[in-house]
């Protein structure tokens, strides 16, 4: 238990404050390389500098962070995109209110970040720590069919579905890939993800030199996969 | 001194090392999932592929599954200007990586505490590196197309673990599906995604069954 609270602490603190600094450079993008994500940019601005909207929005995401923790172990994204950004900015708002001094400024998110980082990861972590055995086991019993189910038809079928949506080149590459990683990695998403790279690249810039470089890059991959995995021999078994 | 911190942040070379003590932590968050069971920077579909590796041995579809989209995320941060952490770290990084290493039996980084974090941090710096570098040397010329069809499927991917769950919880007892659609449409009404209430509920109600 000591040994899950002072790791925490140190993964929190460094996360936190990395995360905060990383998502006050977001506003100087694109000049400025930042980082965080696009909706973490428009939910901060959606606050428009008011304390309490970025405390109330981070904790609704802390109790989901808290329920999935509590059932599986993971935190969620959102402890990282969520909670840490828009906390760090409320704690800071609330001693001073000019976005352009707290919220836009690195330095300052960076100390408040290692702060909310390190309480909130700490805090996940501890919970689900206390969870009695036999709710895990519960937990676990319910989790695991739940998430083969999900890698194993439902997701490869939400992926293939998404690159047929996208158009044609993204389609064709998407299931040709798709259907080959069913074969030799067992799973077709990987696949599908990487015929959805080709194939809108190939859609919006023809068959360019980085194009080029994307298809090698992935025809070599699957080679490389399908031998290490031994799947020359499956194919010649056939005959 | 604050101002002098603010400044040294906001310079390109600061870059790298925020991506760097990032990834450190997303690392060792990984870490702690593997050896303690929790604290894995992910939600809990993506978690569950590296589960299914670390009880069956084949990797390959986690591993798969998140180098794709480090791979589209490292090409586009730098075209937009804002590294997904999502995609590139938390999914790239935290799950893709250590799955590979396990996958080809290197297991140290992700079981010792204070390798895990000097692992991520290297791997971090070094994607940092590469944005920053693409940046300066090829302002146009690499495109990453597709990354938001590839967000889109992975967001509504993420939607159906809640129904999923319900569905489990009935077929493993009934007090667990109870407990999982009573605490779905709880969550539901409190505007929660349901996810977390069908678990929670299944826990609750289910346990006192077992």
């Amino acid at each position: 238990m000591i040994i899950i609270l002072l790791k925490s602490l140190i993964i929190g603190a460094i996360g936190g404050a990395a995360i905060a600094a990383g998502a006050a450079r977001m506003f100087y993008a694109p000049e400025t390389q930042g980082m965080g994500a696009f909706r973490t940019l428009g939910e901060l601005n959606a606050c428009k500098g008011d304390p309490i909207s970025h405390l109330s929005f981070g904790l609704g995401f802390l109790f989901n962070a808290a329920a999935s923790a509590v059932g599986s172990g993971a935190i969620t994204q959102d402890v990282f995109h969520r909670i840490v950004p828009n906390w760090a900015a409320g704690v800071l708002l609330f001693k001073n209110k000019r976005v352009e001094e707290t919220l836009y400024n690195p330095g300052k998110m960076a100390l408040a970040g290692a702060a909310v980082g390190a309480v909130v990861v700490t805090f996940l972590n501890t919970v689900s720590a206390l969870v009695p055995a036999s709710a895990a086991e519960v937990a676990g019993n319910v989790l695991g069919p739940a998430s083969s189910m999900m890698i194993n038809p439902v997701m490869p079928i939400i992926f293939i579905l998404a690159a047929l949506d996208a158009g044609r080149y993204t389609g064709v590459a998407g299931v040709i890939l798709g259907g080959l990683a069913q074969m030799i990695m067992g799973n077709a998403v990987p696949g599908t993800i990487l015929g959805i790279l080709i194939g809108k690249s190939i859609e919006e810039q023809g068959y360019t030199k980085s194009t080029w470089v994307m298809i090698s890059i992935v025809a070599l991959l699957f080679i490389l996969i399908a031998y290490f995995r031994g799947f020359h021999n499956t194919i010649l078994a056939l005959f | 001194m604050r101002d002098r911190l603010k400044d040294f942040l906001m310079r390109p070379l600061a870059f790298p090392l925020l991506v760097g003590l990032a990834s450190a932590a997303i690392f060792a968050g990984t870490h702690m999932y593997v050896v303690h069971g929790t604290g894995a920077f992910n939600d809990i579909f993506v978690v569950q592929m590296l589960d299914q590796g670390l009880s069956t041995g084949d990797f390959a579809a986690a591993s798969g599954f998140a180098a794709g989209f480090l791979l589209a995320r490292i090409l586009e941060g730098p075209l937009v200007g804002i590294l997904d952490i999502g995609g590139s770290l938390q999914t790239g990084v935290g799950i893709g990586i250590p799955a590979l290493m396990l996958a080809s039996g290197l297991t140290a980084p992700i079981h010792n505490f204070p390798l895990a974090l000097l692992t991520g941090l290297i791997i971090g710096i070094a994607i940092g590196a590469l944005i920053i570098g693409i940046r300066k040397f090829m302002p146009q010329g690499v495109i990453a197309s597709g990354s938001d069809i590839m967000m889109g499927a992975g967001n509504s991917a993420g939607r159906f673990l809640g129904p999923l769950i319900l569905i489990a919880a009935i077929q493993f007892s009934i007090p667990a599906g109870v407990g999982a659609f009573i605490g779905a449409a709880l969550f539901y009404f409190w505007k929660k995604p349901i996810t977390g209430g069908a678990i929670l509920g299944a826990m609750i109600l289910g346990s006192f069954f077992v």
